[in-house]
């Protein structure tokens, strides 16, 4: 393919904060670091762990919450190029960067403090509302808050394609049990699906369970140009594929959400990404979807052609997604059960499962995985591979 | 916490005012017709900037529904509903529905405007039609 990206670099290094410490600390009411303070400390442990040396970084993406010449500043990097983005941005603009000859380094650092700065995500003060309108627009009829967004989409998708209570409740008792494994998770006590069903609605039809955590926390990964990556001192992790599609129109009314459940989106990503790179849903070990909401999941199996479309529910219950059955989905816990680190979490997730250091939560065998992400509407999915 | 507000740029002030006339109005495109909701300053379906402001005939149906249990808004004690509609005319509108529920499946009611006031504006709200 002309000008495929895949192939193009690899992750050679991946760091994160002290997710579960930190947790407690800003439960007993401390404020151990900002969002720089988190963002340092993985960048740091990113950097050891991928053995080169800080002055060979010459290109820097910092994650949404952090200002960019700030956290350049504070790592004392002076870099050829760089930028602001969000997880899956960051990934594939690394790989357009390196593509293009304006970085052979690049270093992606995220931190947030959203626990200890107490962001809302609905409200008055509703987070995100600069960025996507429909985040704040309803708020006269008090619908706010992206758990909302999803569970109106949730209540037509389960009417129109079937979709049980309890078969949702699949996601969250999948990932708690993977979180049971991992001992970066911060909630780790298994549930069962009566459990799930049992929990308080926050915005009904979507359960507490349905929720992703709110934590501080950061996560830096290394990316390299390939050739340099396999002088690094250890296994890199290839980027195989990247690919996008967004669904702007109507996305203030809920149109994409309410009509096609991002299907559409879905499926021209798919398209890309696998030709990108030559493999398909079948060579992927496990996935990594992008879960603010459980609902996620479901539109992902469907949208990437993991299931039939409309057949999501029954795949969760009969084929599984869990590490105990079926195909993996968010192998350390995710959103809802890990770190809530805005899809950063699940990059190096990804990257841990390829490398086989997952340890209790490790994928046996494990040679591709699969990163999707749909928010708001902007698909965007990564095909790591060893 | 804090009361809701509304978002009210440029273009949605026409719309608050035709509220508070309790005569909804939408722009509808000079050219193919559609309408615009948010209101905006572009057609988006055939990139029009003519527009005319239009009365709705108030009809229109439920798309899909859900009920907060959680407080958000010092306005909006829970639990509450809140519906997207799909008007009559094209647009989807977020509303909240008032008066009698539907005894089972909410999806595919048809409901009817009406105009409610909420702290210092008028906003719409709407109600189950009358079934035929
Ligand atoms: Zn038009």
């Amino acid at each position: 393919m002309t000008g495929s990206l895949s192939g193009v670099a690899s992750v050679i290094g991946i760091g994160q904060s002290d997710w579960v410490g930190d947790h407690k600390r800003v439960r007993a009411g401390e404020r151990p670091h900002d969002s720089y303070g988190y963002g340092a400390q993985a960048f740091l442990s990113a950097l050891a762990d991928s053995g080169i040396a800080r002055d060979e970084i010459d290109g820097l993406i910092v994650g949404p919450t952090t200002a960019y010449e700030r956290v350049g500043e504070l790592l004392g990097l002076n870099v050829r190029w760089g930028g602001q983005a969000d997880a899956m941005t960051a990934v594939m603009e690394a790989c357009m960067a390196i593509r293009a000859g304006l970085a052979s380094v690049v270093a992606l650092v995220y931190g947030n403090d959203q626990r200890s700065a107490q962001v809302n995500y609905g409200g008055p003060d509703a987070q995100g509302g600069g960025a996507f309108l429909a985040y704040v627009y309803h708020a006269p009829w008090g619908f706010t808050s992206q758990g909302a967004l999803y569970a109106m989409m949730a209540r037509r998708y389960m009417h129109e394609r079937g979709l049980t209570q309890a078969e949702l409740g699949e996601v969250a008792v999948a990932q708690r049990l993977a979180a049971s494994r991992n001992p970066r998770a911060l909630m780790r006590k298994p549930i069962t699906v009566e459990d799930y069903l049992a929990s308080p609605f926050i915005c009904e039809p979507l359960h507490l369970f349905d929720y992703c955590l709110i934590n501080d926390g950061g996560v830096a990964l290394i990316i390299a140009e390939a050739g340099k990556a396999r002088r690094a001192g250890r296994a890199p992790v290839a980027i195989k594929g990247v690919g996008r599609y967004d669904l702007n129109r109507g996305a203030t009314s809920l149109e994409p959400r309410l009509l096609d459940y991002y299907l559409p989106a879905q499926q021209a990503v798919a398209a890309q990404v696998f030709e990108m790179a030559s493999l398909g849903p079948k060579d992927m070990d496990a996935l990594q979807i992008y879960d603010s909401f459980s609902l996620h999941i479901p539109l992902a199996l469907e949208g990437y052609g993991y299931c039939p479309v409309g057949g999501a529910g029954q795949f969760m219950r009969e084929t599984g997604i869990s590490l105990a059955k079926g195909l993996p989905v968010n192998t350390s816990g995710g959103h809802l059960s890990e770190s809530y680190m805005q899809g950063w979490n699940h990059q190096i997730e990804a990257v841990r499962q390829v490398r086989g250091e997952a340890g209790d939560h490790q994928v046996e065998g494990c040679r591709h995985v699969h990163y999707s992400s749909d928010v708001a509407g902007k698909a965007i999915s990564i095909i790591y591979g060893a | 916490m804090a009361n809701s507000q509304p978002v009210v740029a440029l273009y949605d002030a026409p719309m608050w005012e035709s509220l508070s006339r309790e005569r909804m109005q939408l722009q509808s495109c000079g050219h193919c017709g559609t309408l615009r909701y948010p209101p905006g300053p572009i057609c988006t379906t055939c990139t029009s900037l003519d527009y005319r402001w239009t009365d709705l005939s108030g009809g229109g149906e439920i798309l899909s529904w859900v009920r907060f249990h959680r407080a958000y808004f010092d306005d909006h004690p829970p639990p509450y509903n809140a519906v997207a509609v799909r008007l009559d005319e094209g647009p989807i509108v977020v509303s909240n529905l008032i008066g009698p529920e539907p005894e089972g499946e909410w999806i595919g009611r048809r409901v009817s405007l009406v105009y409610r006031r909420h702290l210092d504006r008028t906003q719409h709200a709407f109600m189950l039609s009358e079934q035929p």
